[in-house]
């Protein structure tokens, strides 16, 4: 009896792959549950996003079933190497954000842009410098030329070293004249803000939804943000200060290798709806992000290629490459 | 009080109660499968929690951080092994009460001890939300150091009779630390090349190599200790007298954990091993502790649930999570459009009375889900370590998968099981070694800020007091048991 069954289960198993070989992938997409691979930290803001994705996407993707894969390690080595090893599977894809691209540059994982398919980036997420309320810096400038004064007494909290924080610190300390300015690395970005927020450090670099509450509360302030914030409408933006440039963390998605055009516009279309979705909007909107989407699928490669090049030619310039 | 009042009303709601509940006996699975946390149970239930109202998907995620820091107690009295890190200083003396057949008690402990902390660390929170959050910030590069150099001071009361393979052995752990991308530089260290060993080796594998695995390995080279005693011995539950008679160490627990678990990043693990090592010194009779006394128990159980109340005051009132749970749970709440910071208590104060009284709540449900569940427990005490012990390893090696989704990490336990196997065999203990990779990053990346930020002085460290005091209060707890045995032989020889 349940020799009989296993083998019906068997021949329904060996037509249903069959049936997968035969016909061409692109005729049916999706044909089966889609993974969404996060290696970032749980609840941090790139994990939010692949769940705020997997909740508003079932919707536009023929009500499969969304899941957020968490595949964490290796300084995200771990989910690439998953996504990377799917190749031509539409039905897996991952959140590449910022660090995704300083990792590579740093040589510190063996990856590169082209291990994967770009689709779309979603957010922009504006660098900023905030200090404590009752800091003696009251713009950029202040606290660049105090740093120019005197050398290596001003400190920056921050998240990481070598990371995609550091980094934008570091194009705008090079605005600056590249004054002496301590980065004092933190494992997370709130406790960066704890350390300024302490009087530990003189200022810190981070986001805006990390200092947020403090921003309403009036315990903190912002000296100047990389991009105008509709939140932020009256703090200097970089550019207004004298700093032409605009250091961003950003966001988004892309698939495994060797994905076709065809199909690659078939994701980008369902994930374009996802994130216009009413459901997606209101987690944008609660987490204090803004939508800065590049639907143009190769201007997103190339803006991740960009990056990677920036970022690996600010390294070693700094001496922070690492030797393969 | 009106405003607890409507919180109590708004967490007695048949929703918040289902949440409440349903959080709690998840609470209790995860804190008790090795490998399995609180971190853990969170960040499984947080897509569940989108779907749900804020206050019910608050209530939720509270009650499984609270009965997880129970539930890792269960399998550390049951079998030594901590199912989470904050039981690692409850398996010390709850395993040696299980071994003497006073299992039943040890629960029993553990329990009552666990919820006087949930209650405690709860009304601390109550009490002293903007105070103690003003007291976390002012801890600084200095002071971490000189809390992470208290705490590994505590390894002079980890080593048994030989001082010196206790060193070595949390030599071991600080070695194992080592291992990664170094935090102020994002250089890797001791990596060999390889990318999975970029993020560390990890707490979890190693807990799970040096008690699942190494002890599993023991025992099958007939080495392991043998459960005396008999079967209704092992039910026994402890009297309420018995369990009065600990108000000290569940109070003076209490006070560590809620200290400790409101200063950001330094978390459970930490506080309760300072706890037990405290009972000890105060307890005029340090040698009883690690053979199954039972202030060994209370103390670091109170501590690690009054950690849990105690880490929401930098979480509610700075918006900063300090411990790896909590940051789950504020991404839970940003999901949910509470933004918690200074502002909270003033713009969200119904929701902030919800969670007080959720709390209490969530202490009854986790008292009622371990009462019920003592029986239980019990049971697995009796099963025969042929069986248990590679069941234990098997879930033990699931748990360390599912932690980051990461089959290096198994990998990883695997290999602290064989390191740890090899330490027992030659009589090295393990505890330091676990300690070493807690403490060595508190101690190092702090020291190398500390110095970044004074320019390379080293009178930064005596400057401030708060880490002037743990430094000198390192000093006698390390010094101290050397010293009182050169009395005891100075006495001896007269």
């Amino acid at each position: 009896m349940a020799r009989g069954w296993l083998r019906r289960l068997a021949v329904l198993a060996g037509i249903g792959l069959i049936a997968c070989g035969a016909a061409p992938e692109e005729a049916r997409f999706p044909s089966g549950p889609i993974q969404i691979v996060s290696w970032a930290t749980p609840g941090g803001p790139s994990d939010l996003l692949a769940r705020a994705l997997a909740e508003a996407a079932p919707d536009h993707f023929d009500g499969q079933r969304v899941t957020v894969m968490t595949r964490q390690g290796g300084a995200g080595a771990a989910g690439m190497q998953y996504l990377r090893g799917r190749a031509g599977d539409p039905h897996v894809l991952g959140v590449f954000t910022a660090s995704g691209t300083v990792n590579m540059a740093t040589g510190r994982i063996p990856f590169a842009p082209g291990d994967f398919t770009p689709i779309l980036r979603i957010q922009v997420d504006p660098f900023l410098v905030a200090v404590r309320d009752d800091s003696p810096f009251h713009t950029l400038e202040n606290l660049f030329e105090t740093a120019r004064m005197r050398p290596g007494a001003v400190s920056m909290s921050g998240f990481g070293a070598a990371s995609a924080h550091f980094l934008g610190f570091q194009r705008l300390r090079a605005a600056a004249g590249a004054p002496d300015i301590r980065w004092i690395a933190y494992a997370g970005s709130g406790d960066a803000v704890v350390a300024a927020l302490g009087g530990h450090t003189d200022a810190v670099h981070t986001n805006y939804n990390i200092v947020r509450e403090h921003l309403r509360a009036g315990t903190m302030r912002v000296l100047a943000v990389a991009l105008p914030l509709t939140a932020l409408r009256d703090t200097p933006v970089y550019r207004d200060a004298g700093y032409d440039l605009a250091p961003v963390h950003w966001r988004g998605v892309v698939g495994p290798p060797g994905l076709s055009p065809e199909v690659r516009a078939d994701l980008r279309d369902r994930l374009l709806a996802t994130i216009r979705a009413a459901g997606f909007q209101e987690y944008m909107a609660r987490a204090s992000m803004e939508y800065a989407v590049m639907d143009d699928s190769d201007a997103f490669g190339h803006w991740i290629a960009e990056e990677v090049e920036t970022s690996r030619a600010l390294l070693g310039r700094l001496g922070l490459l690492v030797n393969e | 009080m009106t405003g607890f009042a409507e919180g109590l009303a708004t967490a007695l709601e048949p929703a918040n109660l289902a949440a409440l509940l349903g959080g709690s006996l998840l609470g209790v699975f995860a804190g008790a499968v090795p490998g399995l946390s609180s971190t853990v149970g969170l960040a499984l239930v947080l897509p569940v929690t989108f779907a749900l109202e804020p206050t019910p998907a608050l209530l939720m995620m509270i009650s499984i951080y609270m009965a997880a820091e129970y539930g890792g107690s269960i399998t550390a009295i049951a079998i030594g092994v901590p199912g989470s890190s904050p039981a690692l200083a409850t398996t010390f003396d709850g395993y040696a009460m299980t071994r003497r057949g006073e299992a039943g008690r040890a629960f029993g402990i553990s329990l009552f001890a666990s919820m006087s902390g949930g209650i405690l660390g709860t009304l601390l929170l109550v009490v002293a939300l903007g105070p103690l959050s003003r007291a976390a910030i002012a801890f600084g590069p200095p002071e971490y150091f000189g809390l992470g150099v208290f705490g590994l001071a505590i390894v002079a009361n980890l080593v048994g009779r030989d001082p010196l393979r206790g060193i070595i052995s949390a030599l071991i752990g600080l070695v194992a630390f080592l291992v990664g991308l170094d935090v102020l530089t994002g250089a890797p260290r001791l990596t060999l090349g390889s990318t999975m060993l970029m993020d560390g080796l990890g707490l979890v594998p190693m807990l799970i190599g040096f008690f699942a695995i190494a002890e599993a390995l023991n025992g099958l080279a007939g080495h392991r200790a043998e459960v005396e005693g008999t079967a209704g011995m092992r039910g026994a539950l402890p009297a309420l007298r018995d369990l009065f008679r600990l108000w000290r160490p569940v109070l003076r627990g209490s006070a560590i954990g809620g200290i400790i678990g409101a200063i950001p990043g330094a978390g459970a693990t930490i506080a309760s091993i300072v706890a037990w090592n405290e009972e000890r010194r105060v307890s005029g009779a340090p040698e009883r502790f690690g053979t199954g006394e039972p202030a060994g128990i209370a103390a670091p159980e109170a501590a690690n649930n009054a950690c849990v109340g105690a880490a929401m005051i930098p979480l509610l009132a700075l918006g900063i999570p300090g411990s790896a749970s909590a940051a789950v749970l504020l991404g839970g709440l940003t999901v949910q459009g509470v933004a918690p910071g200074p502002l909270l208590m003033t713009e969200q104060a119904s929701l902030v009375y919800a969670l007080y009284a959720g709390f209490i709540v969530a202490v009854v449900f986790m008292l009622a889900v371990g009462r019920l569940g003592i029986p239980l427990w019990v049971r697995v005490v009796s099963l025969r370590p042929q069986i248990l012990m590679p069941l234990v390893v098997a879930v033990s090696l699931i748990g360390a998968f599912v932690l980051r989704g990461n089959l290096a990490d198994a990998w990883f336990a695997l290999f602290f099981g064989m390191v740890g196997f090899l330490m027992l065999r030659r009589g090295y203990p393990l505890a330091p070694a676990v300690l070493g990779l807690i403490l060595g990053p508190m101690v190092e990346t702090n020291y190398r800020r500390a110095l970044a930020l004074s320019s390379g002085s080293h009178t930064v460290f005596l400057e401030s007091p708060i880490s002037l005091v743990l430094i000198g209060l390192a000093v006698i707890s390390f010094a101290a048991p050397a010293l009182r045995s050169r009395l005891r032989l100075g006495r001896g020889g007269a």
